[in-house]
């Protein structure tokens, strides 16, 4: 029910009116997202502040950073959630437009390598991560593609969405970066099994797909640093020799010498001295193992588990299709660059440069993760009205 | 399709959660619950790194405390051969180049160290030694430049009196593989490292244990760079013990001084093939009777261990072990077996006074010839030089060394062996030690040799290919009789049988080492006498022996065999017992030189043997060997150099 009233202040509305929006805010994941985040700033301090104290910084500076985005994460999430998600229909398309620009710039000299892939545009002091933002265009997209029609999804709203979603990820394997291509993937067959893919459209797709990384192989289209994340984790048990091999072994020490209850804040030495690369962004999971033992981890798994059920959740409550499958968008993110990352630090998933969401440091994915989880409870609070 | 089939679908992505949820967990599960300890176990050796410091080993001093043996710092690059076998070769190239700017040195040499086959793969090889501080800190500080490369200092051993005394201390090397294995391997019970040091020979060697202290470590915590961040914990090394030797400092000198200055004399040999000089070589060993240890021991010729204290250049070590060069290597002292020619007569005479087949007042006629009795060919022997001796008893016998009078000794005691036994001259030879290792503190000792019926009858039976015949005939105990056929002695076994009529019977394992003590100077271990054996001489036997023994060095008629070399030897204050021995060494070739003796032959307190391959006559060139040594020993002659005497008796 829309108030006609002149906005006063949200405690003036929720008092007036009890059927208003804002009463159904989803407190739950509001919780676990402020617990995770919280967790994140800590963990991220933790990993830098040895690192950047030997090297006479400050070390406080990475805190710093996090905290920021964090506060413009959940600015973010406050303006996402103010407006209708229904309206964001009208604008799928062009934010999927935009994003598509993003893509294509990115592969341009204004784009910055780092690590060896294309991914960045450097904006002053912040980075700029395209194919985060391409993430949640593309969901909103598929979102509004499928649930334009009724019953099963048709071979045209299909192979529409097929596009949709193999355009940025060709794109985004130019510059190369796996690990978000394999995200946009992870989008689409969340998305389309949720509207009613047939399953004959996505038996022919997944022999497709075989067929794509195959040829891909074959044709020597993989650079080597990427077969050897891929082939490392095949050959687990040899001996290591190669960096991606001593990075896993370096990550399963640190959270397996964690155990019980872990070393303590600030105390791994696996963290301090250096031994997990990457340690406040892809790895971070490292330091809660190793710091925190099992009974951080499972309680961090266990507020992991919190956020994707109470999205599910939302998928199920919410008042349309569109809102439903915009959930099982972004559900199906968050379930696999969680597995993905979670899986890659404990040896049990190739390594793929995927941040974990909420903990680990970057401004791009905080503003990503922010903007989806405020699309959800935006769902949520308004599957009444 | 109702309303309601998407929320259905959505069924199937909370399964794949569950699942993929799941399987999260019990990874996790498995690192940090079942797995937590060994992964522990790895961060930490990870973190740590365990830097062991080596313990400087203890000293060795001489009974007095003057050092032999110390410790000295020095710094030291060794190269770990296994990290540069990883490498390019180039690559390995380069840092050799590198190296060998460093510390000044063409790079062949250091090349030439890498080769060294002697050292095992994984034990860090020395390149380059005593290098000025400014190189140790310049390689710390460029380490990534020199992988597998170590600068350090280390405490090495230095000799104060460089080779003097060499055969006894021994030296101290690189552990090798077999030694290694025996101490129960790398960090086995022996607590010895592939770069550990051992004492290879010598006291270093049998008194190791004492010697190499108690390593320490200092345990550092490292970044993954191996950039050390601070000291986690050092636990200091305990300085070896101290060996105190029973050899006296100036004893040892005079010894090998007055045995060198006799045998560069006796060097007139050739190799028979290709006329190139062949060294021969000899030795001394002074015993203290009295306390039953080594005094002096000296073999010539000798080395300076200082070519030790790192690796020995392979061609050095080549030299020490050269026949050619008369093996320098080899302690003739406790290795070297000889035939003891007349010195035997001691043993000779006491059987026979034991057996009863003489009594000193027993009296041969000796014309300067003998016949073998019962015997078909070869029959003939002779005094040295012919000489006849006229009526000979037991003192006389002994002090003109006549061959005839124990030939004839000889050969009644094989005559009558029905009732003596075959062997009662080696029975008794047994007893005053020979045949078996006097257990003096020496890693590698000779047995010598004591021929018999039943051991050459064994041999023939062995390899009948090899010998004439396996029966012993009376011609053989003829011979053994003088210190002849199948015997060979050592000249600590000599020492030690002189030593041991001298006391009139006690038999002692020679001790080498007085006691083990702290730097401090406090006694952790004395070292005891340790008896061997008590032995019953024949009743009267020791007065008709000891004038005889005392005869030799000072009756002028007859004509002592050492006569001339103790000519004006203060033998009223200091009278010495001694015999002279010339050995055959067969095939026409020149006779080893022996004396044996001990003094004051009233009251015994020193015991000497002196051996000298190829040098001729005991009496020419063995006697005043030990003459200038006795001398010295007395307290009553200063040391004169060592010349020959004109002598000719066995």
């Amino acid at each position: 029910m829309e108030t006609t009233a002149a906005p006063r202040g949200i405690g003036a509305v929720l008092r007036r009116d009890p059927a208003a929006p804002w009463r159904h805010l989803d407190w739950p994941l509001v919780g676990a997202v402020l617990a995770i985040a919280g967790l994140g700033c800590l963990m991220v301090y933790s990993a830098t502040r040895t690192s950047m104290g030997d090297a006479g910084l400050d070390p406080y500076l990475y805190l710093k950073r996090q905290a920021a985005f964090l506060a413009v994460g959940l600015a973010v999430t406050a303006v996402v959630v103010a407006i209708d998600y229904r309206s964001y229909r009208e604008l799928a398309a062009v934010f999927y437009l935009a994003c598509l620009g993003l893509l294509v710039l990115v592969l341009t000299p204004l784009g910055t390598e780092v690590n060896s892939a294309q991914s960045w545009f450097r904006l002053g002091s912040f980075q700029l991560q395209p194919a985060e933002l391409v993430k949640l265009a593309l969901i909103l997209l598929l979102a509004t593609t499928c649930s334009a029609g009724r019953g099963l999804l048709s071979r045209h709203r299909f192979l529409v969405s097929v596009s949709a979603a193999a355009v940025p990820a060709f794109l985004i394997l130019l510059q190369p970066d796996m690990g978000s291509m394999l995200v946009l993937v992870a989008i689409f067959l969340g998305v389309v099994v949720v509207a009613g893919a047939r399953p004959l459209h996505l038996a022919v797709l997944v022999v497709l797909g075989v067929l794509g990384v195959w040829a891909m192989f074959h044709f020597e289209k993989v650079d080597n640093y990427q077969r050897d994340r891929l082939t490392d984790f095949a050959r687990s048990g040899e001996a290591i020799t190669t960096a991606s091999g001593f990075q896993a072994a370096q990550a399963e020490t640190a959270i397996g010498a964690g155990g019980l209850f872990g070393a303590g804040l600030y105390e791994g030495t696996q963290t301090k001295l250096g031994f997990v690369p990457e340690q406040q962004t892809d790895f971070i999971f490292t330091v809660v193992g190793e710091e925190l033992g099992f009974a951080g981890s499972a309680t961090l798994l266990a507020l992991y588990g919190v956020i994707l059920w109470r999205v599910w959740r939302t998928a199920q409550l919410a008042k349309d299709l569109f809102g439903t499958l915009v959930c099982a968008g972004i559900f199906a993110m968050l379930l696999f660059q969680i597995f993905e990352n979670l899986g890659m630090s404990m040896g049990i998933m190739p390594i793929t440069g995927l941040p974990l969401p909420l903990l680990s440091y970057g401004g791009s994915s905080m503003l990503t993760t922010c903007a989806g989880l405020g699309l959800v409870l935006n769902i949520h609070m308004r599957r009444f009205s | 399709m109702t309303a309601d089939s998407p929320r259905l679908r959505l069924g199937i992505i909370a399964v794949v959660a569950l699942s993929l949820f799941a399987a999260l967990f019990a990874r996790l599960w498995f690192l940090q619950v079942l797995t937590a300890g060994e992964h522990e176990l790895a961060a930490q050796a990870n973190q740590q790194r365990v830097v062991p410091l080596p313990a400087p080993r203890g000293r060795i001093l001489d009974r007095d405390g003057e050092i032999l043996v110390a410790n000295r710092a020095s710094n030291v690059v060794t190269v770990d051969r296994s990290t540069l076998g990883q490498m390019d070769d180039g690559e390995a190239d380069d840092v050799i180049e590198r190296l060998a700017g460093v510390v000044d040195k063409p790079p062949f040499m250091l090349q030439d160290r890498l080769v060294d086959q002697r050292l095992g793969p994984f034990t860090p090889v020395p390149v380059a030694e005593d290098v000025a501080e400014e190189v140790l800190i310049e390689l710390r500080e460029r380490q990534d430049e020199f992988p597998g490369v170590t600068a350090e200092q280390s405490a090495v051993r230095t000799y104060p009196h460089a080779s003097l005394a060499a055969h006894v201390l021994g030296y101290v090397g690189a552990i090798n593989t077999d030694e290694l294995a025996a101490a129960g391997g790398v960090e086995g019970s022996g607590g010895y490292r592939l770069s550990s040091r051992i004492g290879k020979e010598g006291i270093e060697r049998t008194f190791e244990e004492d010697l190499r202290g108690v390593e320490g470590e200092v345990v550092l915590e490292v970044t993954a760079l191996g950039v050390p961040i601070r000291e986690l914990s050092r636990r200091e090394p305990v300085q070896g013990r101290d060996v105190v030797l029973s050899i006296d400092l100036d004893a040892q000198r005079v010894a090998e001084e007055a045995l060198a200055e006799g045998m560069v004399q006796t060097q007139r040999h050739r190799d028979p093939e290709t006329g190139e000089p062949v060294i021969f070589g000899g030795s001394t060993v002074v015993l203290d009777v009295k306390e039953g240890s080594v005094t002096a021991m000296a073999s010539w010729p000798t080395f300076d261990p200082t070519s030790f204290v790192y690796q020995i250049a392979p061609q050095q070590f080549a030299d020490l072990t050269d026949p050619a060069r008369g093996t320098p290597f080899v302690n003739r002292a406790v290795l070297g077996q000889y035939a003891p020619g007349s010195t035997w007569k001691l043993v000779t005479a006491l059987a026979g006074l034991e057996t009863g087949l003489i009594t000193p007042e027993t009296t041969i006629f000796d014309p300067g010839t003998y016949t073998i009795p019962d015997c078909g060919r070869g029959c003939g022997r002779q005094n040295a030089g012919r000489a006849a001796y006229g009526e000979v008893a037991l003192r006389k016998a002994l002090t003109v060394s006549s061959d005839t009078y124990f030939y004839d000794l000889g050969a009644r005691a094989w005559q009558q062996r029905e009732r003596l036994g075959e062997t009662p001259i080696q029975d008794m030879a047994g007893l005053l030690g020979f045949g078996e290792r006097t257990g003096v503190a020496l890693p590698t000792e000779a047995a010598g040799r004591l021929a018999s019926p039943a051991l050459r009858a064994e041999a023939y039976e062995a390899n009948p290919d090899l010998f004439a015949t396996g029966d012993w005939f009376i011609g053989d105990n003829v011979n053994i009789a003088i210190g002849q056929g199948d015997i060979a002695v050592t000249p600590i076994q000599l020492a030690n049988a002189y030593a041991t009529f001298a006391t009139g019977g006690t038999r002692y394992q020679p001790n080498l080492a007085l006691r083990v003590q702290d730097q401090d100077g406090t006694v952790i271990r004395e070292i005891q006498p340790r008896v061997d054996e008590r032995v019953d001489l024949p009743a009267g036997a020791r007065g008709p022996i000891l004038d005889g023994l005392v005869g030799a060095t000072q009756s002028e008629d007859p004509r002592g065999t050492a006569y001339n070399a103790f000519r004006d030897f203060p033998h009223d204050l200091y009278p010495v017992a001694g015999k002279t021995g010339t050995a055959q060494t067969g095939g026409g070739r020149v006779d080893d030189a022996l004396f044996a003796a001990f003094a004051p032959a009233g009251d015994p307190r020193y015991s000497i043997s002196v051996v000298m391959e190829r040098a001729g006559f005991g009496s020419t060139w063995a006697a005043p060997v030990a003459r200038t040594i006795l001398g010295s020993l007395s307290g009553l002659e200063e040391p004169e150099a060592v010349a020959p005497v004109p002598g000719s008796s066995a």
